[in-house]
């Protein structure tokens, strides 16, 4: 399912239009990046938690090559399922 | 590192924020949408959010696992886990103001 998918099943399912749930929708996974673009913690009940971990540079080899390459230092959000997730898809 | 974390109640008042509705039922929407992703993760084994990234089930195959308190040897069942991908535009927006 893709995000316009689940706008078109969110709309049916709570009688609203197509409009406003495209708004909620949005807003939802918009939070979700901006928080994580500040570097903030998420914690969705139900759901589960968004975190970013910070990775230091370090200088690296190309293993086929042997040639020397510089691994800049990044940012890489991580999320780990809720409890009540990972319950729910292996029921 | 920022301690702030966004939660369920920050994510209702930015949505009641652009509606006209009440809090009460912006809650029970968020609920809805919450238990909507749950379900698409769970029958379609993926969830795809343009911008962002995707939610993947996928399953593990039953093995054998040990408890390392008491060395007790068990067996894991087969499940299935959940993982995010991270969309490429989403990592190098997270990289960008380095």
């Amino acid at each position: 399912m893709n995000k316009s998918e689940l706008i078109k099943a969110f709309s049916e399912k709570n009688a609203i239009s197509t409009d406003e749930a495209t708004i909620i929708v949005n807003t939802f996974f918009d939070s979700i990046r901006n928080a994580l673009l500040t570097n903030q913690r998420v914690e969705l009940r139900g759901l589960g938690s968004f975190k970013v971990k910070e990775y230091k540079g370090y200088t690296g080899r190309n293993p086929k090559t042997g040639e020397t390459v510089s691994v800049q230092p990044k940012r890489l959000p991580f999320f780990r399922a809720g409890k009540e997730l990972k319950d729910f898809i292996n029921s | 590192m920022s301690e702030k974390t966004l939660t369920k109640a920050d994510v209702i008042d930015m949505i009641y924020d652009k509606t006209t509705r009440n809090r009460s039922e912006v809650k029970k929407l968020v609920e809805s949408l919450l238990q909507l992703t749950k379900e698409a993760i769970k029958r379609d084994n993926l969830l795809l959010v343009s911008g962002l990234g995707k939610f993947e089930a996928y399953s593990k195959k039953a093995r054998k696992g040990r408890n390392p308190q008491t060395e007790e040897s068990i067996m894991l069942p087969p499940r299935k886990v959940v993982v995010f991908r991270l969309s490429r535009k989403f990592r190098s927006e997270v990289n960008e103001d380095e």
